[in-house]
């Protein structure tokens, strides 16, 4: 099954999701090998072959997992996030479909690893579908006896591990790693600050990490071909497969599993056959609607790893590469990314509760063509309010796109305000005036 | 015990605790809206974002110094919430950098965008803190020119709370206040982003004894009082301290007073008795009989109606005819409503006559109590009445035979201080039968009806004196309604508008009630009986009182003030001293 190192997640085996046919192929075949290394060798394994989280912070796997307490004093617990609530992602989605086996197994070499006690794989509530898919694999597995109490008489293990799907209600901020768990433990999904980190206190205050969906099911081919092997694939710092999904004005739209440090070009012009209509790019997010876009003249010679895409300002994030061709109206596009953020910012913090809501403001402003030049500079001022003052990243993925937009094509923005420009009597309510504060020096 | 340094000063921090605790305790107040000691950190508004580093450490463990030999400090690229941070050693943290100043300034025009500009008939204005970080820590302007965002106004949450959604900055100390310490969990945050607003769970209210708290907690106008609501600005107000004689809890008390009219009543922080609380029977309870129909002068009983007379006349009658009895038929009813001192006086006045029969009216219900604060006695100072003397010995008459002991003619003078019977109305249908009964009281009532002589006492809210708690601690209050007794020695203390308030200002136009501290009148009465005492003023009481009984030992209401009340008999091991947390409250006071 992973014979083909640039197929690891997605393999072209034909109805892989039943559990027959992908024990038939090897499937199950790596825990067994996790199982006679101890759980460190296995956490070695994965740190030996530089596995870097999938959901967007490119966090190494291993270094994570050696953050879990050792012993067996408290239960310990995996989140798997498949919430996939990024705008442009749609990655986890095949995993669930195609190959679900191996995102049990992954679970169970990382439980085994970590002496996890229960792992949850937490999906989009939307996802009605995938879903179903998942629990059939899960009850399949049950009834196999990989998961669960069986597990003695199937492996000779004394390791045993319950896993349960927990359904997302459809918010974009449960994604995030703690508003995650608040979720699963049935509170409003609000983000909890760090620290204390998930290792520390997690679910129900014990001891938990969250990895990406297909963080773990890239798990089982490290084991399978070695940690030093799947090291050599792709970039050198960010090494693997990929998952890219592809989306916007493209001719063949769809999920590509390729090796990272792959070129952007390569990937729109070989894989996805070309722009549609055979236009000029205007622009590509490269991962997900909360990262800053590369512009349609600078993506040539962009490779697709998180240090390649670094020098260029901008991430890998879940790698949902959206492309947008000469005719996109960019300011659009930010105002319903803005909208977006605006509508599912959980409104905890003050920064992004009150500043998402008031670049959608400013957007809506300047596409109803009464925007000045002077808000472009306050679109980047409030973007680089929020950023980095939140408690959990949505704050940074709000404020990304809009500086990114703004900045980037700021000729566009330009024209809004000076060629449409409709003119109004300005609010002279807030304008600037002296304060006690300017008026008496020192208070 | 790791050493930190905020803003370059050094500071011995205790572990475990986080940076706005230790900078609290050192005095530096580092902004913030949600942080409470007493609730649990949220770390949701960002206000208290600071830049902290630690020093950099070489790959081989030591730690890199400069060419001044300093540790070099490696600072974190993202600011710190201080609230959510907890130190370590050697941690260095900027509070006033450029980066936190612009953070801080960037959340107060974050905070201010959707915050409607209704100061002016707000009632928070004045003691508001976001008015006063706006002062402090914002730029003073705005570039928000959209529209605000609107939502519901005046949701009432329970019978005393009312909520203004759109001025409310989602700060959670309310719903974790209702959590954590009132323990009914009935608020929640609904909606998400600038649409967020706080709500009653379905079918639930806020009707928890302790709701009121979370009006003096938040942070702005959003909570309000129903008794309070649009009765007074605050700066018309004067607030001073008090203690609470809801209960025998004692809580520490902040009396608001405008027009010599008490307007509300909030808490005032004390941490060895109600920390930062008090109960919504305390605030809503305790001034109506103050405010409201009160003996303002004496008066005596000739040929069946009252008539007014000097005080001296009163006293001077009260003496004259107390004189006509036998000690053994004459009873003294002290109170634990009034002070030691009063207790004290009456009890001295006692032995001076020879009177045993000396008792006062406990007032004891067990539905009142709860964990957190209240307790079952409803009178604050029932340890303290018997501390000073007010008790019967064996062979005297017991509050509880008084009723039979007037009826078959045992006792015929009675001497009431501070109390009307609410509780022990069965002596009523035999009062009729007493030929003297002499009372201090602070209403008209059905004693008061019956009485021969009636005195004017003042109130707990317009004397000075002590009350001892339920846990034995001896707690010092002055006055904060003016009285014709204590006009100078409120001075300063009234409000702006009472002190100078034209006499054609309608804040002037207050009664000034002619009443005296009950331990005053009785030593006019014991003095027109040649007692010869000489007390000038509360004071002088308190030092006969710690130099007669034991357990005030060593006590002043300096050391009272200065530690915040010191427990009986252990005047020389006071309770340390901290420094207290007021979140925002009217300045100056």
């Amino acid at each position: 099954m992973f014979e083909n190192t640039t197929k690891l997640l997605l393999h072209d085996i034909e109805n892989l999701h039943e559990i027959d046919v992908y024990i038939k192929n090897g499937g199950y075949e790596a825990f067994k090998k996790a199982l006679k290394m101890t759980p460190d060798e296995v956490i070695n394994e994965v740190k030996t072959s530089g596995l870097r989280g999938r959901g967007g912070a490119c966090f190494p796997t291993g270094l994570k997992w050696t953050f879990m307490p050792k012993g067996k004093e408290k239960p310990k617990f995996l989140a798997v996030n498949g919430d996939e609530s990024e705008p442009g992602s749609f990655k986890d989605r095949q995993i669930f479909e195609f190959n679900p086996h191996q995102l049990i197994e992954g679970i169970l070499i990382s439980g085994y690893a970590m002496g996890i006690d229960a792992a949850y794989i937490y999906i989009r509530g939307e996802y009605h579908k995938w879903i179903r898919l998942m629990q059939k694999a899960l009850d399949d597995a049950y009834e196999s006896g990989f998961i669960g109490k069986r597990m003695k008489e199937v492996f000779g293990t004394d390791y045993s591990i319950e896993i349960y799907i927990h359904k997302g209600a459809g918010a974009y901020i449960c994604g995030e790693e703690t508003s995650l768990m608040t979720s699963i433990e049935g509170d409003r999904g609000y983000p909890r600050f760090k620290p204390p980190f998930p290792a520390q206190r997690g679910l129900w205050n014990m001891p938990t990490t969250v990895n990406n969906v297909e963080t773990i099911a890239t798990v089982p081919a490290i084991i399978a071909i070695g940690g030093e092997n799947y090291a050599k694939i792709g970039a050198q710092k960010h090494p693997g497969t990929l998952l890219f999904g592809v989306s916007g004005h493209i001719n063949k739209p769809g999920v590509y599993e390729l090796p990272t440090g792959t070129l952007l070009t390569d990937i729109i012009y070989n894989h996805c056959e070309g722009v549609l209509g055979n236009k000029k790019i205007k622009a590509v997010i490269p991962g997900g609607s909360s990262m800053p876009p590369l512009r349609g003249d600078e993506i040539d010679g962009v490779k697709m790893d998180e240090e390649s895409l670094k020098e260029y300002g901008t991430h890998i994030g879940t790698g949902g590469i959206i492309v947008m061709n000469e005719d996109t109206d960019i300011v659009k596009v930010t105002l319903r990314i803005a909208h977006f953020y605006h509508h599912e910012s959980c409104g905890q913090c003050t920064p992004c509760r009150e500043g998402c809501g008031w670049m959608e403001k400013i957007l809506k402003r300047i596409v109803a063509g009464e925007g000045t030049i002077k808000d472009l500079d306050l679109l980047v001022s409030v973007a680089n309010n929020i950023e980095g003052n939140t408690i959990c990243a949505l704050g940074d993925a709000a404020a990304w796109p809009v500086r990114g937009f703004v900045t980037r094509f700021r000729e566009d923005f330009e024209k809004y305000v000076t060629q449409s420009r409709v003119f109004k009597a300005p609010n002279i309510v807030h304008g600037r005036r002296n304060t006690a504060d300017t008026l008496i020096e020192a208070v | 015990m790791p050493h930190i340094y905020i803003d370059d000063k050094l500071i011995e921090a205790q572990p475990n605790k986080t940076i706005i605790e230790v900078a609290f305790e050192n005095g530096i107040d580092i902004p913030h809206f949600c942080w409470h000691p007493e609730l649990t950190v949220a770390g949701n508004c960002r206000m208290c974002l600071v830049e902290v580093g630690m020093p950099k450490r070489l790959p081989n463990g030591t730690i890199a110094v400069d060419s001044s030999g300093k540790p070099e400090i490696s600072y974190f690229p993202k600011l710190q919430i201080a609230c959510a941070t907890p130190v370590s050693e050697g941690m260095h943290v900027r509070t006033k950098s450029e980066a936190a100043i612009n953070a801080q300034e960037a959340v107060m025009e974050f905070l201010l965008i959707n915050h409607p500009l209704d100061c002016p008939i707000c009632d928070e204005a004045g003691q508001c803190k976001l008015q006063e970080y706006a002062f402090n820590h914002s730029k003073g302007m705005s570039r928000f020119i959209e529209t605000k965002n609107h939502k519901p106004k005046r949701q009432s949450w329970g019978p005393n709370v009312l909520f203004d959604a759109e001025r409310c900055i989602s700060c959670s100390r309310c719903i974790r206040f209702a959590k954590e310490i009132a323990h009914q969990d009935v608020l929640t945050f609904v909606q998400r982003g600038d649409h967020v607003t706080i709500e009653l769970f379905e079918n639930k209210e806020f009707d928890s004894p302790y709701s009121m708290n979370v009006i003096d907690i938040c942070p702005v106008g959003a909570l309000t009082s129903k008794d309070f609501r649009f009765k007074s600005r605050v700066w018309d107000m004067s607030f001073n301290d008090s203690i609470c004689p809801g209960c025998a809890r004692g809580c520490n008390t902040k009396i608001g007073v405008r027009n010599n009219e008490i307007l509300r009543i909030e808490p005032r922080p004390n941490p060895y008795v109600n920390k930062f609380w008090m109960c919504d029977y305390g605030r809503l309870t305790q001034y109506d009989f103050v405010n409201n129909n009160r003996i303002t002068d004496p008066f005596i009983k000739i040929e069946g109606n009252h008539q007014k007379v000097t005080l001296d006349e009163a006293c001077s009658e009260a003496a004259n005819r107390l004189k006509q009895f036998n000690p053994h038929q004459i009873m003294f009813v002290g109170s634990a409503k009034a002070t030691n001192e009063d207790n004290y006086i009456l009890a001295k006045f006692a032995k001076l006559l020879n009177v045993k029969n000396l008792d006062f009216i406990k007032s004891i219900d067990e539905n009142f109590q709860d964990d957190l604060l209240r307790c079952a006695d409803k009178t604050p100072n029932s340890i303290g009445a018997i501390e000073v003397g007010i008790k019967p010995d064996t062979h005297s008459v017991k509050i509880e035979q008084l009723s039979e002991k007037i009826a078959s003619g045992d006792i015929q003078a009675l001497l009431v201080m501070e109390e009307n019977f609410e509780e022990y109305t069965e002596i009523f249908k035999n009062l009729s039968e007493l030929k003297l009964l002499i009372i201090l009281g602070y209403n008209h009532s059905n004693l008061s009806s019956l009485a021969d002589v009636i005195l004017p006492a003042s109130t707990y809210a317009e004397i000075e004196g002590t009350y001892v708690n339920i846990n034995r601690r001896v707690q010092h209050f002055t006055p904060a309604v003016v009285t014709s007794e204590n006009l100078r020695f409120m001075g300063m203390k009234m409000s702006r508008l009472d002190k100078f308030g034209a006499f054609n200002d309608r804040w002037t136009q207050h009664q000034l009630r002619n009443s005296r501290q009950s331990w005053k009148i009785i030593q006019k009465i014991a003095n027109n009986l040649n007692a010869g005492w000489s007390f000038r003023n509360s004071h002088d009481v308190f030092l006969e009182i710690t130099h007669n009984i034991a357990s005030f030992k060593g006590m002043t209401y300096e050391l009272l003030d200065e530690f915040q009340g010191l427990v009986l008999g252990k005047a020389e091991k006071p309770d340390p001293k901290v420094r207290n947390y007021e979140s925002h409250y009217m300045k100056p006071n």
